[in-house]
């Protein structure tokens, strides 16, 4: 088991799901953060006024997958979110020791 | 432990809620408080450590306190209790302890209690106010009354004495604490039905208040003394009725004490409620509607109570007689709003409206009296009124004055006056929708809007706060965007979607009875039928793309309307509760009205003028291309080219670049040479896959070769590819101009490959220039512009013409670490003016640094040739 962790611009967000549904992936952990990388924050100037914005928005999504999934989800995230620019994101994957489904019990890949 | 008598309160408390569930037991709270006493009898008669401590002489009383005090206990409510001694606690006290609680514990009751003499008792309810909170609730259940009836009138006696200012403070700041924490709990997804505003906290502050003020014994007795009124009193039975009943469902599905009605739960206690699905509308919200009724009434009586504590230790006792306001037919009693009669009502109706005007501006609220009236008038409020100049003029003078410590505009509502004034905001009163999304009903929530719009006036503490503050004072019309809050989703009396489109419809008769003129009708319907365009964009496309912006600005149009839509958007997403509006989406809605702002205020790329321009050229590229071409296809790549790029690229050109981007497909670039009519001037187009200093290796190019460039326009197209005009004058050597051209073709290939392909050709750029004849030369300006464009860095360079100019200027930008994603080159006879829409390669962003600004301002001048006037080489010879 993996897990997948993609942070992504904020409208590629839709994109994604339905990319992953396609495959059949339809769980996911999606919050909303904020961070920077190369793109960094910036500032507006209203009235003489500036206004800073520290940060860039991005979204966080979390997958857990099977190994065997792995690459065809990593893939399939990485198409929908791209864009040519910087500023697309990034996709981490980290190793699941376990996983256990809270209403039945049922562990491991069985519970994904 | 086995013990004969937990066994029965466990059996008759299970029958008791049995009968509940079945709603065979309309007084629950009343026998479970019945059969817990019983417990407690049974226990105590038979104690013998209760026996020895009377007779070693240490009397005592087990007294109820809390809930329990108050004969209101809910299936897992807490039981606490105290054993109260006279003098001193004898040891004994912990057998009696075990014998009474033991078997409650081992039944999973959750029991507190507490073992203190009278003394101690008293001290410390004067030192902790939770504990003289359950003291007012006491109540004797078994032992020595005495004991108890000695202590409480130590306690009364005190309390008036001493401690009765200090006790009040405290229910005043206990519930301003409370709304704090807990927030008001009528209108969230989960309310909170005891602590939270709304929350059975509400109805025990009040009660508090009345057995601290007036000595009350019962809940009954709230109505006996006159606190409240006989109506308002059943109104109090039957919205407590209403949440107990709710409170002991949820104990029962959750199979523990908890106040917190879940989101999760609500489908199932709804059903537990009876509540039929009807007329499309599901259970739950029908059932949350219901209870958000309730609750409102709770805070309401909660709010009397907080103002009636307020004014009494504000108002001296003498000054009770009435006083007339300055509006005739108010008066003033006891700092609440009073009609003086109701006949001057019915001669005067606008006083139904006057009376919130009144209240809005004076900030005292309507009396219990005052709201009832009102309510039972609101007839009066007639179609004739409802456009009446005059009743306008105030219903709009009251929407300024609507604000989250005091709104004028909910009572209104709670009393029917605002929706006989407009009938079409009836469908919308608890109007629930069963998500996490929206937390208020939606005439809460459209209410709620018009007191955020207001609260912009102030300029708050954070940066975004005083950017809607500043954005407010531009707003001339308030009036507007009011209204506009206030009507911005009566779409949604139907669940069908669009309710945008729909509310701008049935606004626009409410607008004419409002009197708005055709200006502000215009702008009124926009902004409703608008009102999800920013929240919407900023979350979906990317705002960092120009063409966002520019979209939005064409969208909207107007400087004027985009401030209302920001507005609006901010106080609607606000309104509705944290997953609409947080740092992370108002960062987003923020950053896009900035730029689009920009976009407007430059004017340049989504006037009038430019649309029109705009739209003319694309049908006359349409109209060359037609031949070749399907209609949908061409109007395919032209949506995705950028405005700026239709703006100023002649048609001839961008047709040309159509057809290259076709035949592009995996070469690096594609050009086409044409040569100008009746000039001797060549124009290349060039189509190519985007790379870092594309620009300046074309200019590069054309220096190695000799080739002279006149002027010159870059474009991106989408991402990933670059769209080039230049205007040249062709080799001299005409005879082999062809074989020219394809030289200048292949070195552009490899310089593409070849990083320092062109390193020789920059040497070759002069150093300094000629000496200019005529007139005082003026020196080399370098511009930077980093205000006019949200997305790019604009640099300007003023110079003089020379061989290799465009190609030293585009290398120093690209070795700087810039994009030139525009470029507008021209020469004036020897002037030249070069503009650069640049972006910092690194984060794809416009350049922040001072630092880095300057570098770039001194790499350009580095590497253009000095400047001698005549002066200045005379001086040197």
């Amino acid at each position: 088991m993996k897990k997948i962790e993609a942070i992504i611009k904020p409208f590629k967000l839709d994109d994604v799901k339905e990319a992953l549904s396609e495959i059949g992936i339809y769980g996911m952990t999606v919050t909303e953060v904020n961070g920077y990388g190369r793109q960094k924050g910036h500032k507006e100037i209203y009235r003489g006024a500036e206004y800073v914005v520290d940060f860039v928005p991005k979204i966080k999504l979390e997958i857990v997958v099977t190994d065997d999934r792995l690459d065809e989800s990593v893939n399939t995230i990485r198409d929908a979110a791209n864009s040519g620019k910087i500023g697309d994101g990034k996709i981490f994957v980290l190793p699941v020791e376990q996983s256990v489904r809270v209403r039945t019990g049922e562990s491991g890949d069985e519970a994904i | 432990m086995d013990s004969p008598e937990a066994n029965t309160l466990i059996e008759k408390k299970d029958i008791l809620v049995q009968a509940f569930l079945k709603g065979q037991a309309p007084d629950f709270l009343d026998r479970l408080t019945t059969a817990l006493d019983e417990y407690f009898y049974s226990v105590f008669e038979k104690s013998i450590a209760a026996r020895k401590m009377v007779i070693a002489g240490n009397p005592f009383a087990v007294i109820a306190l809390g809930g329990y005090g108050r004969k209101e206990q809910c299936i897992h409510s807490d039981i606490d209790l105290l054993i109260l001694f006279d003098k001193t606690v004898p040891p004994d006290v912990e057998g009696f302890v075990q014998e009474l609680l033991y078997p409650l514990w081992d039944a999973r009751f959750e029991v507190g209690y507490a073992v203190r003499t009278i003394d101690e008792c008293l001290r410390m309810s004067f030192e902790r106010f939770d504990i003289l909170t359950t003291v007012l609730d006491a109540r004797f259940i078994c032992g020595a009354s005495l004991i108890y009836s000695a202590f409480m009138e130590k306690f009364r006696q005190r309390l008036a004495a001493r401690h009765l200012k200090p006790t009040l403070t405290y229910l005043l700041e206990h519930g301003e604490k409370r709304l704090e924490d807990f927030g008001d709990s009528t209108y969230l997804v989960a309310p909170d039905l005891k602590s939270g505003f709304g929350g059975l906290r509400d109805y025990h502050t009040l009660l508090w208040y009345a057995k601290i003020k007036s000595n009350i014994k019962t809940r009954r007795d709230l109505a006996y003394y006159g606190i409240l009124s006989h109506l308002e009193y059943e109104s109090l039975e039957d919205s407590l009725t209403y949440i107990w009943d709710i409170r002991n469902r949820l104990h029962y599905i959750t199979k523990r004490k908890n106040d917190t009605l879940h989101f999760e739960h609500q489908a199932e206690v709804a059903s537990l409620m009876d509540f039929k699905n009807s007329g499309g509308q599901p259970d739950v919200e029908l059932f949350l509607g219901e209870l958000h009724e309730k609750m409102e009434f709770l805070k309401q009586a909660f709010q009397i109570t907080y103002e009636d504590i307020l004014s009494s230790s504000r108002i001296k006792k003498n000054k009770t007689a009435a006083k007339p306001t300055k509006t005739q037919g108010l008066m003033v009693h006891k700092r609440r709003l009073y009609f003086s009669n109701t006949v001057a009502i019915m001669q005067t109706p606008d006083l139904l409206l006057q009376i919130f005007l009144e209240s809005g501006q004076s900030r005292i609220p309507l009396s219990i009296e005052a709201r009832r009236v009102a309510s039972e008038f609101r007839h009066l409020v007639d179609e004739t009124m409802r456009s009446d100049p005059k009743t306008v003029k105030i219903f709009k003078r009251i929407l300024g004055l609507s604000y989250w410590e005091f709104n004028v505009l909910n009572v209104m509502l709670s009393t029917g006056v605002l929706q006989q004034l407009i009938p079409e905001f009836t469908a919308l009163v608890n109007k629930i929708q069963y998500n996490h999304y929206h937390l208020f009903p939606v005439d809460k929530h459209s209410i709620r809007c018009v007191q955020i719009i207001n609260s912009f006036k102030d300029p708050g503490t954070t940066m975004a706060d005083s950017l809607y503050a500043s954005v407010y004072k531009e707003i001339r019309n308030k009036n507007v965007l009011l209204v506009a809050g206030l009507l911005h989703d009566i779409g949604k009396a139907d669940p069908a979607k669009e309710h945008s489109r729909r509310g701008a419809r049935i606004a626009a008769p409410i607008l004419d009875r409002l009197g708005f003129n055709p200006t502000e009708k215009e702008d009124i319907v926009f902004l409703i039928e608008n009102h999800l365009l920013l929240a919407k964009t900023a979350t979906r496309r990317d705002i960092f793309d120009e063409e966002t912006a520019v979209f939005t600005a064409n969208s909207v149009g107007k400087i004027r309307l985009l401030r209302m839509l920001f507005l609006l958007t901010v106080a609607d997403s606000k309104a509705t509760g944290p997953k609409a509006w947080n740092d992370w989406t108002e960062n987003l809605i923020k950053d896009l009205f900035l730029k689009t702002m920009g976009i407007l205020k430059t004017g340049e790329l989504a006037s009038k003028k430019t649309q029109r321009l705009i739209e003319k050229k694309k049908k006359d590229v349409l109209g060359l291309l037609r031949e070749n071409w399907r209609e949908e296809e061409v109007n395919q790549q032209l949506s995705s080219m950028s405005r700026r790029y239709l703006l100023y690229v002649p048609a001839g050109n961008i047709v040309d670049h159509i057809n290259l981007f076709r035949n592009l497909k995996d070469r690096d670039y594609i050009w086409q040479i044409t040569k100008e009519n009746g000039s001797d001037m060549r124009t290349v187009s060039i189509c190519g896959k985007d790379k870092p200093g594309f620009y300046s290796k074309i200019a590069g190019v054309f220096f190695q070769n000799s080739i002279d460039i006149v002027a010159s326009q870059a474009y991106s197209l989408g991402d990933a590819h670059i769209l080039d005009i230049f205007n040249v004058r062709p080799p001299k050597d005409r005879l082999f101009e062809k074989e020219k051209w394809e030289k200048a073709e292949k070195d552009l290939f490899r310089a593409l490959e070849d990083d320092h392909y062109l390193d020789r050709a920059l040497e070759k750029i002069p150093q300094t220039l000629p000496p200019l004849p005529g007139k005082q030369p003026e020196p080399n300006q370098i511009r930077i512009d980093n205000q006019t464009s949200s997305f790019f860095t604009i640099v300007e360079v003023l110079t003089y013409d020379f061989p290799g100019l465009l190609f030293a200027v585009t290398n120093a930008l690209y070795r700087s670490g810039l994009n030139v994603n525009v470029a507008m080159v021209g020469t004036k006879v020897d002037q030249v003016i070069d503009i650069f829409y640049v972006r910092d390669m690194q984060g794809d962003q416009k350049v922040e640094s001072k630092e880095k600004l300057d570098q770039i301002k001194s790499t350009i001048i580095n590497c253009l040739p000095k400047i001698h006037t005549k002066e200045v080489l005379s001086e040197k010879n």
